[in-house]
């Protein structure tokens, strides 16, 4: 009976309840994208890094685990040190330059002799390699966000480029150009921001990395296969704050939502109150025919939240094909509890002033 | 107050009736019932004496604000009493808690409204199925029965309050309050927002359940013709009894 009642109170008013669990899908999207953005891209950083096919990258002492962040403080002659160390089968420096021109891009400065060494070089989809110094390379993901092809001129760091190539995705970065060029754009000659190393076996990556220790020991150096693992929001300085705070403007939104939606739903009830009363409800029969009905109420908004979630992906990657949003079960089923203990709290006051509410003025309130 | 009256039961069936004495059922001691008007206290009951015996109908009487429903409302224990006792059943709703007089209240009392007071949300079948929710005892499918068909409701089960006449709102009201066999039934001017025929029909289904079932029955009405149908008739005035002194 009490689900009846609690149902039947729930579809009464349909806007209201539509808009309700519109707040909490949206409330949930929120999180679920925001999350799934921010790790989505993360992991496709990752797995591109892993892609390359290095053993070993190493970086300058004050770099960000987000390479993008990182800058060029090294000079390019460690390059020329590392080749010289046992197993160290060939060494390609990178410079990275993060540009917002038209778009969150991370363009990599590459010398195209040493990636090809590691990375035995890219699956050219049309056009050639690097030859000019105006030339850049562009992974088919980047061709067709920005709608590039073989020949085309692309204009970055206020300079442009022709495009020479278009590489399968999956290796390193989306834009390639040369390392030299892209030094004097950035003002940074001789400099570069991360060394990929191959070892002449994988066995050895081990062996090297503590001899990279020792000849460089306050660069971080890590196994290229332990940075996926690493490439979390908790290990990029801020990017957990700025999630959580998401997440807090998010419930915050959908509790105040709540809130009011209950808030309004006790006046409007008010004499049902007193009629519940008169038949000898309880206090808390009431609380919970209240919380029942905003539990009910939030998981539709989940299922919404949901449903919204990979609807707002599927256009989202339309506009924005490099960019990657990972939805896992794992943040449904988080993004869902918070949803539901923010709305819950949300309904607490309003339930709980309906429980206490005068039956005699609820009986003459209209 | 209790009275000895004599009962011929089944058991006695051709001697002399039984000797009984019924106490009251309900019985108020020098109610005094004060609302507060900011720093101003408005008495709505002063020193009310009352009793009703067990299968009893009384009908009060008396103009608007003369304190009939807050009367209906102390006895019935949504109100708290300011002052004076009240006994229902023998139990004394002037000490108890609020938690205590809505448990007296779905097990002992039902109540009927002027407005019918039926939950807008639900059927006519789940506006008296609520009430044996909240009385504890589920759903009784026999009790349900009988009860709406004594009201002339199984036609109506599964309307919503808005798709049915005031006449039948009102019916089903009465099932609600009655489906949980309470000790008293409390109507509150029931047939106030009804045309003259519905009025006659509700007050002749409250007539048979006093008659035929023993249901005590305290109503309260402006409505003289009412009283017709009722035991006995107190008047009040001024917020107290005016007993053999006309209200109006």
């Amino acid at each position: 009976m009490m689900s009846q009642f609690v149902l039947r109170n729930l579809f009464h008013r349909p806007v209201r309840t539509a808009i309700g669990v519109l707040a909490i899908g949206f409330e949930v999207m929120l999180v679920i994208v925001i999350v799934g953005l921010t790790s989505g891209m993360l992991q496709e950083t990752a797995k591109r890094i892993e892609g390359i096919g290095a053993d070993i990258m190493v970086q300058a002492p004050s770099a960000q685990m987000f390479l993008m962040m990182s800058g060029a403080p090294m000079p390019i002659k460690i390059a020329d040190r590392l080749r010289e160390l046992k197993y160290v089968q060939s060494v390609a420096p990178a410079l990275l330059q993060f540009s917002t021109a038209g778009g969150v891009e991370t363009i990599w400065g590459i010398d195209p002799a040493s990636f090809h060494a590691v990375s035995n070089g890219f699956v050219i989809l049309q056009g050639h390699e690097l030859q000019g110094p105006d030339d850049v390379l562009i992974d088919d993901w980047q061709a067709k966000a920005k709608k590039l092809k073989v020949g085309d001129t692309y204009e970055l760091l206020n300079h442009k480029w022709k495009v020479v190539a278009i590489v399968e995705h999956g290796k390193a970065g989306r834009i390639f150009v040369p390392i030299t060029t892209l030094q004097d754009l950035v003002g940074a000659r001789d400099k570069a921001t991360l060394f990929l190393v191959k070892c002449t076996r994988a066995e050895h990556t081990d062996d090297v990395i503590a001899e990279i220790k020792e000849l460089l020991p306050t660069n971080p150096v890590r196994p290229v296969k332990e940075f996926m693992t690493l490439m979390t929001s908790t290990n990029i300085p801020a990017l957990q704050t700025f999630i959580n705070s998401m997440i807090a403007l998010a419930v915050s939104i959908g509790l105040l939502v709540i809130f009011l939606t209950l808030y309004t739903t006790v006046l409007e009830r008010t004499k049902d109150i007193g009629v519940l009363k008169s038949l000898g409800a309880s206090k808390i029969l009431i609380v919970r025919a209240l919380l029942s009905e905003t539990a009910l109420l939030c998981l539709m908004g989940i299922a919404a939240g949901v449903g919204l979630s990979y609807l707002f992906r599927s256009g989202f990657l339309k506009l924005f094909p490099t960019l990657s949003i990972l939805i896992t079960p794992g943040w449904i089923v988080r993004a869902g509890l918070i949803a539901l203990v923010g709305a819950l709290a949300g309904a607490a006051y309003p339930a709980w002033l309906a429980s206490r509410k005068d039956a005699v003025q609820a009986l003459s309130y209209d | 107050m209790s009275i000895t009256v004599r009962i011929q039961t089944q058991s006695t069936a051709g001697t002399e009736p039984e000797l009984k004495t019924l106490e009251p059922i309900l019985k108020t001691e020098n109610l005094w019932k004060l609302y507060h008007a900011g720093k101003v206290e408005v008495p709505a009951l002063r020193g009310v004496n009352f009793d009703v015996l067990p299968g009893e109908s009384v009908a009060v009487m008396g103009p608007s604000g003369c304190g009939k429903s807050s009367l209906l409302y102390v006895i019935g224990g949504l109100a708290q009493a300011s002052r004076g006792k009240v006994y229902v059943d023998g139990n004394d709703l002037s000490t108890m808690t609020d938690a205590e007089r809505t448990k007296l209240r779905r097990h002992k009392i039902g109540f009927v409204f002027q407005r019918f007071n039926l939950l807008p949300a639900l059927s006519a079948k789940g506006n008296i199925a609520i009430a044996q929710y909240i009385h504890g005892d589920g759903f009784d499918p026999h009790r349900f029965e009988v009860v709406t068909k004594m009201l002339g409701l199984e036609g109506r089960l599964h309307h919503r309050p808005s798709e049915m006449s005031g006449g039948e709102q009102q019916r089903v009201a009465i099932a609600r309050a009655i489906i949980n066999e309470p000790k008293i039934l409390l109507a509150d001017e029931p047939t106030g927002n009804l045309d003259t025929k519905n009025s006659d029909i509700v007050l002749e289904m409250l007539r048979r359940l006093n008659k035929d079932l023993g249901q005590t029955v305290v109503m309260i009405t402006h409505n003289p013709e009412a009283t017709a149908y009722f035991d006995r008739v107190v008047h009040m005035r001024d917020g107290i009894i005016v007993d053999g002194i006309p209200a109006d």
